[in-house]
Parts: structure tokens; sequence; C-alpha cells
């Protein structure tokens, strides 16, 4: 109860206080001169905004790039050791390349499921759409551990003359072979690719929705022009319903690749990096909470940053495109 | 128009300005970096005292349940912190100077590693150590020295880990000997293996965790092998992790249970085999494997099957991981350290007397729990298993706590356990296990 009170309480302080602060802020303004207070009032305005993400994000990324050219402690500068340390290191090379593989694998398949589900469901009766699109859909609404969690039962593994509670080794000893553990088979990157699987998974129904939409939204005379020209349906497809939904492609793929990026639940809950799966955020979060190494740490992050900015210029870019055709 | 630019350089100046005022953290602070009081806490004389510690579910219950007497008596509240990450939210709270008045590391690695900040009290100031030191169980007190010789915890529980647990029923149909010496031990797994059967279960997957009970075995095999002294040197990293004696205990811990056919499962899948459920197949009408060498917190809910938990003392047979000789048996254990970070405080004060204290019952109510000092009432122990097991503990010729607790983070929950993992799973050979373990040591420590 006292819980709630205090929630309350915190909303409506919170949204009282923005109020009262914008109008405080436009009060001042006003008790300007006119033109300077039409042109300083757009500022005032804009003003605490910026300032919270000034204070919030950009004064915390300036304090990371500089911890990154500095020893475990943060207490005396060490020039690039931390990169040419990790650089150097076959774990971290490894790490990197699974990153790159993740970054590639996860966002691809998620377009083209959810493509394919969005276009199919789309010609089922309304009341099977439904269903399926929200069976599909509701992955989304686990997080990470939980996801794994789940997966654990297709993939665990128990030593042989024990119950198999795992899908993969209960379909695997009804054979009459041995348990095999699934999760350590690093051999043309099996484990990775299993556990990049269940992020496909959650991430379907998102690419799902959007693509639905976008499916719907391709206006029906086109298709029917292109029917009337003798176009098979597969040509439809890639000609006539593609090329229009191309901008809510990218951005889909845009937004789970960056989600892809920052991935950590799933590594860290299923196999905390180990038998070469480990990814860029896990190796940053063992570095900093394992290791105590906020040099290192900050290192990796900064290298995410920079291979993040070129997508995020991308993104913006694009979405920039995408408004003025429209 | 030109005012405008002006407006927008005023801005970007004052962004950099205030950007570039960051720079880096002063470091420890080392007044007092010794011989202090702690340097925070509830305040002092508020009649509350907040303890943070890392267990749950029953243990905090029992935990909890210790100190119900000690309130009524003393009218001291005690705020009980459970943290489901310790580590992480000790490290955090401790670099935002947010601290706990004490709080129970279960790793004196993290515990020195803090001391260096002076912000934990030297525990000869809180507590009469002569008087806690005469109770405890020898070599427990030198795991909360610092290195500058400090006492800076002390601990408030105990585990042992060098224990090895079988199936009642079944060792007695066999009609197995207990072994006394690690000669007798290979000549059981031999008889045992040359029956047909598995002698040893071993799983050491522990989610994000996963390799830390490997550790335990070459811990224990250091420490027999090789002697207190050496195996404290190894710890501190006086002599380098690749020693010949740790390849040594590496080999003995492979001949003995990685070899093919004496675990079950194969050596592969022991990296696959979660660490709470690998002992079950002991208890089956055929057992799937006969020993599991583990630590006595296995006893408490949830590892062994409900069945033997439900009959401990009619199902679960323990005995102690014997040493080279019948004379000679080193123990391994564990426990959860307290620190102090406010001594200046009385109620932490009594609160740190009384945990200190063989009196201090700190879940015997819940089962599992162990006492670190030897005059303990053990008929306070609920069952005769840890009656057996604290024994073990109680009379050790030497006890050492878990070297991997010990060492810097980034060897003792990292290169460690990962490095085990691999060499089980059998994707590295020990020499590039053991070499990369040395190479990974923080450089400027041990």
């Amino acid at each position: 109860m006292e819980k709630v009170l205090n929630a309350l309480l915190a909303i409506i302080g919170g949204v009282g206080g923005a109020l009262l602060l914008f109008y405080l802020l436009n009060r001042f303004a006003e008790l300007l001169p006119g033109r300077v207070e039409e042109r300083l009032k757009p500022y005032l305005y804009v003003f605490p905004a910026v300032g919270a993400i000034g204070l919030f994000l950009i004064y915390p990324a300036i304090q990371t790039i500089l911890f990154s050219f500095a020893n475990r402690s943060s207490t005396a500068f060490v020039g690039f050791s931390n990169y040419t340390n990790l650089l150097s290191s076959p774990e971290f090379q490894t790490t990197l390349i699974n990153t790159l593989l993740w970054i590639i694998v996860v966002p691809a398949a998620t377009v083209v499921f959810g493509l394919a589900v969005a276009v199919l469901a789309d010609r089922l009766s309304a009341q099977s759409e439904k269903l399926s699109k929200t069976l599909i859909f509701l992955p989304m609404a686990i997080s990470g551990v939980g996801a794994v969690a789940i997966w654990k039962f297709i993939y665990v593994y128990a030593p042989p003359g024990q119950v198999q509670i795992g899908l993969q080794n209960a379909i695997v000893t009804a054979f009459g072979a041995d348990p095999i553990a699934w999760l350590q088979i690093d051999t043309a990157k099996l484990n990775s690719f299993m556990l990049m699987i269940i992020l496909i998974w959650a991430q379907t129904g998102f690419a799902m929705v959007l693509l639905s939409a976008a499916v719907k939204g391709v206006p029906e005379d086109t298709l029917e022009a292109g029917r009337i020209d003798g176009a098979n349906e597969r040509q439809i497809f890639f000609r006539i319903i593609v090329p229009q939904i191309w901008g809510t492609v990218i951005t889909v793929f845009i937004t789970v690749l960056i989600g892809v990026m920052k991935t950590f639940d799933i590594v860290y809950a299923a196999t905390n990096g180990n038998f070469g799966t480990n990814i860029i955020a896990v190796d940053f979060y063992n570095q900093l909470f394992t290791n105590g190494n906020a040099g290192a740490a900050a290192a990796i992050v900064v290298m995410l940053i920079i291979a993040i900015i070129p997508i995020m210029i991308y993104q913006v870019r694009h979405f920039r495109a995408e408004e003025a055709s429209r | 128009m030109r005012k405008r630019r002006l407006i927008q350089q005023v801005a970007v100046a004052a962004a950099v300005a205030f950007a570039t005022t960051s720079c880096l953290s002063a470091g420890p602070t080392s007044t007092g970096a010794s011989g202090g009081l702690g340097a925070g806490g509830t305040p002092a004389g508020d009649k509350e005292v907040e303890i943070l510690f890392g267990f749950g579910g029953d243990q905090t219950r029992g935990f909890q349940a210790g100190f119900t007497e000690f309130t009524q008596r003393t009218g001291i509240k005690i705020k009980f912190s459970e943290a489901s990450a310790f580590e992480t939210l000790i490290r955090t709270r401790v670099a935002g100077n947010n601290l706990p008045d004490i709080a129970l590391f279960p790793q004196p690695g993290i515990l020195t590693d803090i001391a260096t900040s002076g912000k934990l009290a030297d525990m000869s100031k809180v507590v009469d150590l002569e008087k806690v030191k005469s109770t405890l169980v020898p070599g427990e007190l030198e795991t909360g020295t610092g290195a500058d010789g400090v006492v800076y915890g002390i601990p408030a529980a105990m585990n042992v880990k060098s224990l090895v647990f079988y199936s009642k029923k079944n060792w007695e149909a066999a009609g197995y000997p207990i072994p006394t010496t690690q000669d007798e031990l290979v000549a059981l797994t031999n008889r045992i293996k040359t029956e047909g059967k598995t002698p040893w279960c071993l799983g050491i997957e522990s989610e994000s965790a996963t390799g830390w009970p490997a550790t335990d075995w070459m811990e224990s095999f250091v420490l027999l092998q090789s002697g207190p002294e050496t195996y404290d040197k190894w710890v501190k990293h006086q002599i380098p992790f690749n020693d010949p004696v740790v390849k040594q205990a590496g080999q003995a811990f492979e001949s003995l249970v990685l070899a093919e056919g004496n675990v079950l499962g194969g050596r592969a899948a022991v990296a696959s085999t979660s660490f709470q459920t690998a002992g079950n197949s002991m208890f089956d009408a055929t057992p799937g494997c006969w020993m599991m060498r583990q630590g006595n917190f296995i006893t408490q809910q949830g590892f062994f099957p409900d069945a033997q938990f439900k009959d401990k003392d009619g199902t679960i047979g323990v005995f102690q991981f014997p040493g080279k000789s019948a004379t000679d048996q080193p123990v391994l254990g564990g426990g959860d350290i307290a620190g102090v970070f406010n001594g200046a405080d009385p109620d932490t004060k009594a609160v740190m007397e009384f945990i200190a204290s063989p009196a201090f019952d700190g879940g015997t109510s819940q089962g599992g729990w162990l006492s670190p000092h030897t005059t303990f009432d053990q008929a306070k122990y609920p069952d005769a298993l840890t009656r057996t097991i604290s024994k073990i503990g109680y009379e050790a010729t030497v006890f050492r706590f878990d070297g991997s607790d010990q060492m810097p983070g980034e060897v003792g929950s990292g290169t460690f356990w990962r490095g085990m993992t691999a060499w089980i799973a059998g994707s590295q050979d020990l020499d590039k296990t053991l070499n990369d373990i040395e190479a990974s040591w923080p450089k400027g420590t041990g």
C-alpha cells in the first residue's frame, strides 16, 4: 500500500514538476520584450530536453571514452593499451566474429520470417489470421532470460540414464543414441546459431506486425494491374509488393540490428560466453563486473559506439528520405 | 541570422566546457587505508543495523531466525538486505558510498579488494579478535585478512567442501568400504569401474557461473598433494598459476574422475550437466554413478531428490574426501565473511560481536548452515548428517578457504571457471588451460 502511494506521489510529482517547469519558463519568456521573446521561446522549450540528454547521455559517453584510455580503476591514463590488449587476444577476436555473425544473421532472418508470416497470414481467413499472428507475436512479451529458460527445454542435457527434459535430447535418445550436449558444439558455430534462433523467435513477431501493416497498405489496384498484365504470384511479390514496402523492411532491419548489437541476456543466461559463444555485450559485462576492469569495459563500449554510429546515420538519413517522399 | 549563429556557438561552447569537466576519478581515498573504522552505514546509535548478503530462500529465513532472540534482548533492529547479485551490488554501493553497516561476503577476494578503498573497518577495533580466534576453525580468520595484515572480515558461516556423498542403500548393498586415503579412493574407483559401473557423478554447469565445481576439485588436489603452504602461495600468486604442482593436481583429477568410463556421461558432457542434479543418479535402483564430491550446501532442499531430502540420515551417506594418509586430512571449505563498514556505531559493533560468537545460530532451523566455531552447540544441528559434516570441519588437521574465491575476480570467477570448462569439455589441453589462466592474472596484484 505504502509502495503504491509512493509510486502515485512520484508520478504526480514528476508530471506536475515538468508542467510547472514549462509554465515558469513560459512566464519568464513573456516578461521579455516581444522580439526577444519570439526568438528565445523555442530555445527555452527545447532546453530541458537537451539538458537532460546532455546530462544522461552525452556526459556519460564522453566519460566512457576517457575511461577507455585509462587503467582498470580509472586512475591513470594508459594510452591505447586497452584497445591493443583486447584486439590482440584470440578470445576477443572470437567475440567480434560471433557478434558480426549475430548482426548479419539475426536481422536478416527476422525480416524474412516476419515478412513470410505477414504475407501468408494475409491470405488466411480473418479468424485464423488473428490467431496465428497472436501466437507469433506472443514471444515479444517474454524477456531474454525467460526465453532462454523456455529454450532450455529444447537444448538441455542430462546424463544418459536420466530423464531427458530437453526436446532434442529426448528425440536423440528415443532413437537409442546417447544424449548430446548441444550448447557445447562449436563446430560451424552450431551453438551460436542455436542461441540466435532464440532471439529470432522472440523478434519475428515485431517484424511481422510492422511488415503486415505495410503489406496491407499496398494498394490493391497495383496488384490488379500486375495480374492483368499477366504477372505470376512470385513476380507480384518481388516486383510489386516488396518495392512498395521496402522502407518498412529497412526500418525493421535496422531496429532489430541495433537490438542485436546490444543483446546480452540470451548469451549470458545460456552459456555466459563459454564454448566460443561470447558476444560483445557479455564480454563488456564480465570485464566490468567480474574482472573489475573499467578500462577494458569502456574500450569495448567505445568500439560498439563506433560500430553503431554509421548505422544510426544511415537510419536517420533513410527516415528523412521517407519523410520527404511522403 | 547572425544572432542565431552566435547563440548556437555559445551553446556548443557551453556543452564542450561542460563535457570536458568530466575527467578521471581521484582513485581510492587513501585516508585511513588501514586501521580505520569504516566509512558509513546507517546513523550511529539509531538502533538499526543493515546487513547485506547474497543468499536467499531458506537460507535467508534461517539467517533471520538467528536474530530473533538478539533483537528482543538488545532492541537493535536488523534490516536484512537480500541481494540476488551480491558482487555487483556491493561494488556499486561502495562506489556510490551508499554503504550497509555489515556485509556478508561469499568471496573473500572481493572483501580484501574493497578493503583497499579504506571503507571497511579494522576488525580488531570492532571485536575482541583473540577471543574470536580461540573458537574459530583454524584457517578461517586468515581468509579475511588483507594484504596489509589487518583483519577485515570474520566468518559468519562455514562451508565444508572436502566431502564425498553416496547413497547409503546402494553402497551397503554393493558392500563398498569407506576410503580413508587417496590410494584407497583410487582403488575403490577402479573396483567400481571393473564391476562395469560408473564411479563418479560430476556436473559443472551452473549457468553464468559454469565451471566453479571443477575449481573445487583442483583446489582439493593442490591442498592435499602439496600441502597448505604451497596452496597459500598458489592462491596469493606467489607461485605462478601454471606451476608444476597445479598441473600435477589437474592430472590427478583427470585420472581419477575424467578418465574414460569414470564419470557418468563422459567428460565432455560434464560441462553441460547441472551441478545441482548431477548426483541424483546415485539414488536410482540401478545407480548411474556412485560418488559425488561436493560442498555441504548440496544437502539443502532443491538439490538431492525430495525422497532423499526428507530422510537424509537414512539415505544420504558422506565421507571426507581423503588425504594422502589417514592422519593427514586437510579440509577445503568456505564461508560467508562478515565485513563492517560502520565500526563507529555501537549498534553495529554489538551485532558484529554477536555474529562472531559461537552463540550465533545463522540458520540451523532450516538446515544446511554450519557455524565456523568449534565450540558451537552441535545439538542444534537438525540431523546426524549435518553433525557428521560439521565434525569433519571442526576436526580438520588443516582447513583452507576455497582458493578461487580469494583470487582476483578475473581469475577466481573468470578465467579459472572458463578454463576448467573448456579443458573438461575437451576443447583445449591442461597445459594451455593453466598457461592461459596464468596469463590472465592481473598485473600488479598478488
